[in-house]
């Protein structure tokens, strides 16, 4: 660690000229700096600090985890995972050869709301078992291209899927190539409720990174396809679904937005979807799930946050609980020198 | 294996080549950047920074951008290095101005100037006062008739008296004109770094003399470096230049010492390193196989069928890149640069000022600051380190009569002053011994008053305290001293100088009476080299209480001792002695062997004391440390009884009830094995009482010790906490500093003198005491301090400062990124192995 330092300073020494001590006879000056005399603090943790640093912390996160939990517990959320259940009988055998043959794979869903969910309404699909977040994959992008038609041809990092036939993709790369494309229509009562795909994606993604001026090209017109297909004449700013999934996400389980349905569910009401199966989670065994469901001001149903919040309050009442009980029954003199380690067996070292 | 050095014959000399440039230059413009590269790669942790630079420029396997890992590498690197240049830049313009410096040298025959790079061996330099020699010469001329020059050598030894040196006898009287066209030869050894010793022989060829081999000895030389004084010219050839002088063999730079910090976070890298490697092996297996089995099925990677032969060793390398933070590259940054300001610290804080000098502390070292904080033992010299080295004549005993015990100086001691006055010879023989056995030099100042320039302080003491008794050393020309008594001036021959070395204990002069002729020996030393000595029929009873008195009172003692010697005696003996000098092997201990058939039967004239003060606040200091479990270990080269009793004073052991000496002595083996034995069974059983145990041993039975009982002593230096050795030679303290070392136990020397410098160079800590002994002790430390009283806080705050700071940072910056690090493995699993 110090073989530099010392060898450089020691050297210094060595060619050590007399002028050494002597230039460092210089009287030092005064500062509180350079006497190590400015002020600092530094709590002494006494049993009075620990408890009440316990206390308050716990008085803080168990209504904190309260109100989390509560605030969780009010968000209504119905999830249907479909991709078993959407595949013929006949040809659950073999599912991928279902999903890779060609014919209209339609499959309808019925779901139960069990409580009243206010509008907005919001309609996700969740994949389980997906990495988008392999390296090889979330690499496989050109973000100069999304942006500018002007950078067409920037597709270096978009390999396989970069060219076909010599002319770019756009937009190019794996993410795009295997966009997700299960369509869900919603109905209630047989009258079709509306599911809103527009303002889905962040409105930074569409202002800043997604031209308005780049338009769909070659798009999967390489000899394997992929997932969806994309409208060449409407632009990529436009293209909700796309900037949504191009937004990759960081763990196997994710949820996407799908829309919005602006109107209230009534409890006891019956949704039915007829949704297209058409995207390939079969061959690496990822799930697919279909879900609704309402936000509270916390977001979406999860209650982690307020579990975690009472773990945290309760460990440190618990801890608060124990120290007064132990200061009570058996004191300790504060800053005794007998319970330091040498003096507890004198002779030792 | 010898050198010749031809004088003044430019052809044959040739060979020696070595001209006089001086380099103390580690680098040159040219091996900079690969040397200074070499050396920092030479470290374990710099290799593996650079190891993962290069990974990450494999843009297959690199998460990250390089610049993010060149960066700050560059970066350290850079500073390390330009720390080195700037100091080797600074040694380059000093070197540079000592080469060209002008000097005055003789070429075939013609004194010429030139600069001081070009003297070649064999040249003959000429110098004039107040110049500095610009190589190891031997001294051929001076102005002074009798051949006799005056050199300071404080920046070689850091003494700062001047030294007398004379020319070989072989060319006294050769005058001015012939100097320069003197040829000869010297045989002399090849270089080393031995200050002390010059053991080489010296021929003139006709027409000077005849061909007599004339012995030279260091009092014949010039050495680099040294000032010449209080002579108007001298001259001397060259036989040692550059880097190959005396000086500049010892130069060397010293080894770096590694704090026990350094020892823990080097081995704290490496265990992270070792963890590191299996993590990635774990993760790289699990990657590997998760990709060949699931990988394959997901159809939206696009694995390619084919993959290239490297392609098994990609997602370990991923994985190693990105666990390469676990072993932070700040660490070696930020640990030297708080260093620095430890130091600083250290160097700004104004309680460690000497108030009389306004000395400054200063840290030489500024990478060990944190051990101080660790320090378990530290070993002390006593003269100059725990005493002021102020020494001051206070009693003495003469004949049997002991003065200066009522008022406590016997300067003032009326009795003393009427026995003088009434030219008692035994009063009178003492006065002379006290002003003439010595090295002294008087130097006339210009308002008239007689200076005294001596070696040593015990001199010093005795010379004025003669001067104050009317008996004062007036001059000294060459080998004739004078001497003023009482109005009337004495003169002596000095025939010869035993010298004082520190096996002898003893030193003498032979003089000539130059009233009536007749040859006198006169002897001073430590009581029992003087004592055994003492011719057949005096009682030395009296003198050896006189001296156990005296040390009861921690008054340094000294026995002065005369005796008349026969012409012939005198004569027979001088051959001997010259024969001795101008051996080449074992000089010195011939010469020794040659001076003790000289110094006997002799006459005790009497015993002076001096004292010795305690430095201010020396006992609080010794407290304190105690207090905060460190042991103090005592080497001294004086007597038993002065040591004990200085120890006494400053409560280095506490006297009898609470503390409890227990003596090693004996001459013979058997004798310290049993003394030993006895001590270390008493040390077990008392080993849990409240008791101040202290063991003292004198250096011969440290010896016998060291040598056949080499684990008894290990044993009683571990359960000691106090120990007092005396009568040590520096290689003995040396040796004890090393035991210690051995058991594990971080140890601090300090020390002020020439014969602490080994110990501080040995100790894991060197603490030098910029004091009267010169600054040897000083620069060889690693922190140099005024006072002793300092080292209180030294040790307790700064010390305790910088070890809670290092120890807060390194442990602060391995918690950092073992944590940013383990953020990173957990999200593995999640990422099927595949991210990295």
């Amino acid at each position: 660690m110090s073989s530099n330092t010392a060898s450089s300073s020691a050297g210094a020494a060595g060619s050590g000229d007399s002028s050494a001590a002597r230039k460092n006879s210089k009287r030092p000056k005064y500062s509180k700096f350079t006497q190590q005399e400015l002020p600092a603090c530094k709590p002494i943790l006494t049993p009075g600090w620990v408890i009440s640093t316990f206390l308050i912390v716990s008085v803080i996160f168990i209504p904190l985890g309260v109100i989390s939990l509560f605030a969780s517990q009010d968000v209504v959320e119905i999830v249907d995972r479909y991709d078993t259940e959407c595949i013929p009988e006949p040809a659950r055998t073999n599912k991928i050869a279902y999903i890779q043959g060609d014919g209209d794979k339609v499959c309808t869903r019925d779901l139960k709301v069990t409580k009243r969910m206010k509008q907005p309404v919001y309609v996700y699909y969740q994949l389980e078992n997906f990495y988008q977040n392999h390296r090889r994959y979330v690499k496989s992008r050109s973000d100069s291209q999304l942006r500018s038609p002007k950078s067409e041809n920037q597709i270096s990092a978009c390999k396989p899927e970069d060219d076909v036939g010599g002319q770019p993709i756009v937009p190019c790369g794996l993410i795009a190539w295997s966009l997700f494309n299960d369509t869900y229509a919603l109905s209630r009562n047989n009258v079709s409720l509306a599911v809103n795909k527009k303002g889905i994606a962040w409105k930074s993604d569409k202002e800043h990174k997604f031209g308005n001026k780049v338009f769909p090209k070659n798009f999967q017109k390489g000899n394997i396809t992929g997932g969806a297909t994309l409208d060449p004449r409407i632009p990529l700013s436009e293209q909700e679904d796309l900037i949504v999934w191009m937004r990759t996400a960081a763990l196997p389980t994710f949820r996407k937005l799908y829309g919005k349905i602006e109107s209230d569910l009534e409890m006891g009401d019956i949704i039915h979807v007829t949704l297209k199966n058409n995207y390939n989670t079969y061959s690496f065994n990822g799930k697919k799930k279909l879900v609704l469901s309402t936000t509270s001001w916390l977001g979406g149903k999860n209650d982690f946050l307020g579990i975690a919040y009472l773990t945290v309050g309760g460990i440190c009442f618990f801890l608060a609980l124990a120290f007064t009980i132990m200061y009570l029954v058996k004191p300790r003199r504060l800053g005794d020198p007998s319970y330091l380690s040498w003096n507890r067996n004198p002779g030792g070292r | 294996m010898k050198r010749f050095v031809y004088i003044n014959d430019d052809e044959a000399s040739k060979e020696l080549c070595c001209d006089n440039r001086i380099s103390n230059r580690k680098y040159t413009l040219w091996n900079f950047l690969p040397k200074n590269l070499w050396e920092q790669f030479s470290r374990f942790m710099n290799q593996y920074f650079l190891l993962i630079a290069c990974l990450q420029l494999w843009s297959l396997i690199t998460p990250v951008n390089p610049a993010s890992t060149w960066g700050p590498l560059i970066f350290i690197f850079a500073v390390s290095a330009s720390k080195e240049a700037w100091d080797d830049y600074h040694r380059y313009l000093s070197d540079k101005k000592a080469n060209e410096k002008e000097v005055w040298i003789v070429k075939q025959g013609i004194k010429k100037h030139i600069q001081a790079q070009d003297i070649q061996v064999g040249n003959i330099v000429w110098l004039r006062e107040n110049d500095e020699v610009p190589c190891d010469l031997v001294l051929l001329g001076t102005s002074d008739p009798q051949g006799v020059c005056y050199v300071e050598t404080a920046a070689l030894d850091g003494e700062t008296d001047l030294k007398t040196r004379v020319i070989p006898s072989a060319c006294v009287g050769i005058d001015l004109e012939l100097l320069h066209k003197m040829k000869g030869v010297i045989e002399c050894p090849i270089p080393d770094k031995d200050i002390r010793r010059f053991d080489a022989n010296m021929r003139l060829f006709p027409p000077f003399i005849d061909n007599d081999v004339c012995s030279l000895t260091i009092k014949n030389t010039l050495l680099q470096s040294c000032y010449l004084r209080n002579t108007e010219w001298a001259c001397g050839v060259s036989v040692y230049t550059g880097n190959q002088t005396k000086l500049g063999m010892s130069r060397g730079i010293a080894e770096p010492k590694l704090t026990a910090m350094d020892a823990m976070i080097d081995k704290l890298t490496g265990a992270i390193f070792v963890f590191q490697i299996v993590v990635v092996m774990v993760l790289g297996v699990a990657g590997n196989v998760w990709k060949d089995t699931e990988a394959r099925k997901q159809w939206y990677v696009q694995y390619p069928e084919e993959a290239p032969w490297y392609e098994l060793l990609v997602i370990p390398l991923r994985f190693e890149l990105l666990c390469s933070i676990m072993i932070p590259i700040s660490i070696k940054v930020s640990l030297d640069l708080v260093k620095g300001l430890y130091a600083k610290f250290i160097e700004w804080d104004v309680e460690m000022i000497d108030q009389e000098t306004g000395t400054a502390s200063y840290a030489a070292n500024t990478a060990i600051s944190e051990d101080l904080g660790q320090v378990e033992y530290i070993l002390t010299d006593k003269t100059g380190t725990l005493t002021d080295n102020k020494m001051i004549f206070r009693r003495c005993c003469i004949g049997g009569i002991f003065y200066g015990n009522e008022n406590g100086d016997a300067l003032k001691d009326a009795q003393l002053l009427n026995a003088i006055t009434s030219g008692s010879t035994d009063v009178i023989r003492f006065l002379t011994v006290m002003a003439i056995c010595n090295t002294v030099i008087p130097v006339q100042s210009k308002a008239g008053d007689i200076v005294y320039k001596a070696q040593s302080q015990d001199e010093d003491a005795l010379v004025i305290a003669a001067a104050k008794l009317h008996m004062v050393f007036v001059g000294k020309n060459a080998n004739l001293l004078e001497i003023r008594f009482n109005g009337s001036i004495i003169r002596y021959e000095v025939l010869e100088i035993l010298e004082f070395t520190s096996d002898r204990k003893r030193m003498s002069v032979v003089v000539k009476d130059c009233q009536n002729g007749k040859i006198i020996l006169l002897s001073k030393g430590a009581d029992e080299a003087i004592l055994p000595y003492a011719c057949a029929g005096q009682q030395t009873r009296t003198i050896g209480d006189a001296v156990e008195h005296y040390s009861q009172l921690g008054l340094r003692t000294l026995c002065l001792a005369w005796r008349e010697l026969e012409e012939n005696e005198y004569l027979e003996w001088s051959v001997k002695f010259k024969e001795a000098s101008s051996l080449l092997v074992d000089r010195e201990w011939r010469i020794a062997e040659v001076c003790q058939r000289l110094e006997h039967d002799l006459y005790i004239l009497g015993v002076t004391a001096i004292e010795d003060r305690l430095q201010d606040g020396v006992p609080e200091t010794i407290e304190t440390l105690r207090k905060a479990g460190i042991n103090f270990w005592m080497l001294t080269g004086d007597k038993q009884n002065t040591a004990i009793q200085i120890a006494l004073s400053c409560n280095f052991i506490s006297p009898e009830p609470k503390g409890q000496l227990l003596m090693i002595d004996g001459k013979t083996k058997e004798d310290v094995s049993r003394s030993l034995e006895r001590v270390l069974l008493t040390m077990r059983i008392t080993a849990s009482e409240p008791k101040d145990v202290a063991f003292v041993i004198d250096g011969w039975a440290l010896e016998i010790a060291l040598k056949h009982h080499h684990k008894d002593f290990v044993e009683l230096a571990i359960l000691s906490r106090t120990a007092i050795c005396c009568r040590v030679t520096p290689s003995q303290k040396a040796q004890l500093v090393e035991i210690l070392k051995s058991c594990d136990y971080r140890t601090l020397a300090i020390g002020d003198g020439g014969n602490d410098v080994r110990m501080i160079q040995q100790a894991d800590i060197g603490v030098g005491i910029s004091g009267r002994e010169g600054l040897q002790a000083a620069r060889a430390a690693d922190y140099s301090i005024g006072r002793f009283r300092f080292l209180k806080r030294l040790i307790l705050v700064h010390g305790r400062y910088s070890y809670n700071r290092t120890a807060f940072l390194s442990q602060y910056s391995f918690y950092k990124s073992l944590l940013i690090c383990f953020i990173q493995i957990l999200r593995f699993w999640n990422q099927s192995f595949q991210f990295g």
